[in-house]
């Protein structure tokens, strides 16, 4: 009698299956929330709802199920038009795969580096890559001064070539205690642990409450409870 | 005396690098920011006249933070807003403005209709704003103790 319903319900699924590939072309959609869950800070409720919010960003110029970098910019500042070096920075930090586009496991993981409870050490392990333009496992002077010079200009403000020199003289003095013209990952640790405001993009409160922001994530639960 | 900024703190500041915005709404804002040309002291007395006229309630911190409160309830409760100011040199600052308890939407209206126009003498850019006044100096700047600087005005 088991192995008749083994039978059906092996059955039904094929047909499923083969009606689901053919009739749906679906996003990957939410595979497996308590994978994802075990791997990040969230919770199964809260990768269901930041799933919801994923839905959203990625549907919004090209409907598959994928972030691409013009969705990205529109979800960051509600307008296509602005590029940004530093949202092209996080966009490629997050995209792991390095193909140009964001799948919901890596929007979820790099998003769990941001969420209040995460480990410090991981937000100032992002944040150092997040600086280090060229990747070079170093912060280098010129590229503070690149991302210096573009934030003012981002912000419309103007300061003399002189005064950001000095500015970012200062921050070495601080910063670069072994002295070769660059900050490593030991001294950005250092500097950060002295002034946690640095870290403060690093933190979004709003991933704590994001169940609440997401309802309607318990319409398309999968999961029992918890 | 106002906190001073290093290059990280205002790199911090790019709206690229903050993520908030995939969670707001854009005129959800509990935050503006604006540059000064003027000095900490100028800035904070400015900021203490219109807390008076808004009869909000000033208390001033160390490190350059202003704690505005207002006296009726809201709302969402008391709207209570932080001004906080960065010093990048002696003569321009950051200033953060913030809400810091109430409704957002109380303090965007205090924002817009209060707040914005009378710092406007004060204010060189709001963030995410191209600089609107081509305002030279207007002020004088530090004058040193009794010398008359500026030319005499008769004609």
């Amino acid at each position: 009698m088991v192995q008749f319903l083994e039978g059906v319900k092996h059955l039904c699924a094929a047909v499923l299956n083969c009606c689901d590939a053919d009739l749906y072309k679906q996003p990957r959609g939410l595979e497996d929330p308590e994978a994802l869950a075990r791997e990040t800070v969230f919770s199964v409720s809260e990768i269901e709802a930041l799933y919801e919010l994923f839905k959203k960003i990625s549907s919004a110029v090209i409907d598959d199920g994928l972030i691409n970098k013009e969705e990205f910019q529109l979800a960051l500042f509600k307008t296509n038009k602005k590029e940004s070096l530093f949202a092209d920075r996080v966009f490629d930090l997050f995209d792991t795969k390095h193909n140009g586009i964001l799948d919901f496991e890596e929007f979820a993981r790099a998003l769990s580096v941001f969420h209040p409870n995460a480990p410090i050490d991981d937000k100032i392990d992002f944040s150092f890559q997040l600086y280090d333009l060229k990747q070079q496992g170093f912060i280098e002077r010129q590229e503070v001064k690149q991302m210096v010079v573009a934030t003012l200009a981002e912000s419309g403000m103007n300061l003399s070539d002189d005064v950001i020199e000095s500015i970012i003289d200062k921050t070495f003095e601080e910063a670069d205690t072994k002295h070769d013209g660059k900050i490593d990952k030991e001294e950005w640790r250092s500097l950060v642990l002295r002034h946690p405001s640095l870290l403060k993009n690093m933190t979004l409160q709003y991933l704590k409450d994001i169940t609440t922001t997401f309802p309607s994530f318990v319409f398309h639960s999968q999961v029992d409870d918890t | 005396m106002p906190s001073n900024l290093n290059a990280f703190d205002i790199i911090s500041f790019s709206p690229g690098f903050d993520l908030s915005g995939l969670f707001e709404e854009n005129d959800r804002k509990k935050e503006v920011r604006f540059t000064s040309r003027q000095p900490a002291s100028t800035i904070i007395s400015k900021l203490r006249d219109i807390a008076k006229r808004l009869k909000l309630k000033i208390d001033k911190k160390d490190g350059g933070l202003l704690k505005m409160e207002g006296l009726k309830e809201g709302r969402k409760g008391v709207l209570s807003i932080d001004a906080e100011i960065f010093e990048v040199t002696p003569n321009f600052h950051l200033v953060e403005v913030k809400k810091s308890s109430g409704d957002t939407l109380e303090f965007q209206k205090i924002m817009k209709q209060d707040m914005r126009p009378a710092l406007k003498d004060i204010v060189w850019t709001w963030q995410g704003e191209q600089q609107q006044q081509e305002q030279q100096d207007l002020q004088p700047s530090h004058v040193p103790q009794l010398q008359v600087v500026s030319p005499p005005q008769d004609s």
